[in-house]
């Protein structure tokens, strides 16, 4: 009960933020509440279960062009696209995951890496279907009930994916599914021997966050209207593995801060110093990894005690 | 007296042309204290791998309350009621005591992520059930104090008692300790001897493998002796000890066995 009431709320403040911003703003907040939504099931991935795997990126496209594909080549229905949409994520997933999960570590990275790959060259080679190198454009979100979701509307459609994103992940996690996660990350014999099943706990892991990942995508089509090869590129998968590393992996939290910091801070270093804002971006990940492996997030809770001490 | 619980017979296993165990049979009562015996190398973590569910048997049969377990992947062993320890620790290091121990509630928590994620069947007032008899088990085991404690700044001895607790929290019918005396300090001991009996007194059948013959003789309510892989007695604590073939397999012996199966001891 107490869970839902903070939901409502936080559905009202992030909701209610979106009918205050201006365009330029909006489309930023839009984004942002995106990369939180990708963080949050990332952080479930890499940080939970352990999986170093490179594809969650990839899956955010799938979903992108598969629900643009659907509605408008296809011509299937809004609600059934969606469904297909997260049936053809899942069923991808699982393809990547069976026999990838058998992989440890290095191997999984390199063969979700090549997944990732992959996807970028079937998008480009995909002549009329993908757009190719030019992407879809030109259409936009089918009326739902015969009403148009624009504006600061779509924005609560996005506030509505990262809070049901976040309840499913939130619940997962402290649950015996939860647990098991990180038993197989932390020791899979050890995890094994209390009757864990470790191939089918990484496989649930990877295929749930990467359908999550799919309807984030699904969400997105309709935030630029246009999808396109470079969008998906790998620059992207490694700024995810950024926020969740720099936040904190393996904590909510550390997902959101990381991806409110790695996200904003472009935007707010480019007008200053350019396109040194690299640099700084590159020289503060090695800070992080070097002195705060926790993340900013481990940063917080030493000072709290610290605090609680005093 | 009634069936035993975990029946084994003829079992061995072969590493290539090496012989670590050969035709043991064992039997282990609910509520007793078997212990495992033996020289260095006599195949003791052999069998205990394949009680466990570690390893396969070469051949053997392996039966727990009448099913056999020869066919079944590692993690299934757990669903059974077959729970261990390791001999070097091996904790969930990220997690808190309390999530190392429901860990071990992980084959009684089941019941599927939908249960989980639509909150059904008051999936939420189970965890808090589970959360509770975590910290029941972690005080069993005398680690109440530490319950806060990061597991990664818990002593050997600490750790220990953790994965007993870790292990009892899957409500097993067999419990199996490897090595469980190794690295701890005498008083560590006695308390750990403590646990083992009142385990034990629960009704759940207790097997150790135990390289510390006094911790062993003290505890166990019989005893069998591996050695070269094979089985060379068994009996209460005191019947063993004035067994010769054990005598000699602890202290030498001029009838020293075949000298393929003394090589054999010396890689296994």
């Amino acid at each position: 009960m107490r869970q839902w009431i903070v939901l409502a709320i936080a559905a009202l403040v992030l909701s209610a933020i979106g009918f205050a911003l201006g365009a330029y703003q909006t489309d930023v907040y839009r984004k942002l509440l995106l990369w939180i939504t990708l963080a949050l099931g990332y952080n479930f991935l890499f940080g939970i279960s352990g999986q170093v795997a490179f594809s969650h990126f990839t899956f955010y496209g799938i979903g992108a062009y598969a629900i643009v594909i659907l509605l408008f080549q296809v011509g299937l229905p809004l609600p059934l696209a969606v469904l297909v949409g997260i049936a053809l994520c899942v069923v991808l997933a699982l393809i990547v995951a069976i026999p990838a999960t058998r992989l440890e570590g290095f191997y999984l990275a390199l063969a979700t890496l090549a997944f990732a790959q992959l996807f970028i060259v079937v998008l480009n080679e995909g002549g009329a279907v993908t757009g190719a190198a030019g992407g879809l454009a030109n259409y936009r979100l089918p009326d739902v009930f015969g009403m148009r979701v624009t504006g600061p509307w779509y924005t609560v459609v996005i506030v509505l994916l990262l809070l049901s994103t976040w309840t499913i992940l939130w619940r997962l996690d402290r649950s015996y599914f939860g647990r098991a996660c990180r038993a197989v990350r932390d020791d899979p014999e050890a995890a094994r021997a209390m009757g864990v099943n470790v191939a089918h706990t990484k496989i649930i892991a990877y295929t749930v966050t990467s359908a999550l990942a799919g309807m984030a995508g699904m969400v997105y089509a309709f935030v630029d209207n246009t999808v396109n090869p470079l969008i998906f590129g790998l620059e992207n998968v490694f700024l995810l593995l950024f926020m969740v590393i720099v936040g904190g992996s393996g904590r909510h939290a550390g997902a959101v801060v990381g991806a409110v910091l790695l996200y904003l801070l472009p935007l707010v270093l480019s007008p200053l110093i350019g396109h040194h804002h690299a640099l700084v971006f590159g020289v503060f990940m090695v800070v992080v990894v070097l002195f705060q492996p926790k993340g900013l997030i481990g940063l917080w809770d030493m000072l709290r005690k610290r605090g609680g001490r005093a | 007296m009634s069936a035993p619980l975990l029946v084994v017979r003829a079992l061995s296993k072969s590493f290539g042309g090496l012989q670590a165990v050969a035709d043991v049979d064992l039997d282990v009562y609910a509520g007793e204290i078997l212990g495992v015996i033996g020289p260095n190398g006599a195949g003791k973590s052999t069998t205990f791998s394949m009680i466990a569910g570690a390893l396969p048997p070469t051949s053997g049969t392996l039966m727990l309350d009448g099913e056999s377990l020869l066919t079944l992947p590692t993690h299934a062993f757990a669903r059974r009621g077959i729970m261990r320890t390791f001999q070097h620790n091996k904790p969930f290091v990220s997690m808190s005591l309390q999530d190392n121990v429901m860990v071990g509630m992980h084959t009684r928590l089941g019941g599927g992520l939908w249960r989980v994620l639509l909150n059904l069947g008051g999936a939420a007032r189970t965890e808090q059930d589970a959360a509770h008899r975590a910290n029941e088990l972690i005080d069993f085991v005398g680690l109440g104090e530490w319950r806060d404690a990061d597991v990664s700044s818990l002593s050997f001895g600490q750790g220990r008692l953790l994965e007993i607790a870790r292990g009892l929290a899957a409500e097993p019918r067999l419990m199996l300790f490897d090595e469980p005396a190794a690295g701890l300090t005498p008083a560590e001991c006695e308390r750990l001897a403590v646990i083992i009996r009142q385990i034990a007194k629960r009704g759940i059948a207790v097997v150790l493998i135990e390289h510390d013959m006094r911790f062993l003789m003290a505890l166990a309510d019989r005893v069998v002796v591996l050695n070269f892989g094979r089985k060379i007695a068994q009996g209460t604590p005191a019947e063993v000890q004035r067994d010769a073939a054990v005598v000699s397999a602890y202290l030498g012996d001029v009838n020293v066995p075949d000298r393929n199966s003394m090589k054999a001891v010396g890689h296994a």
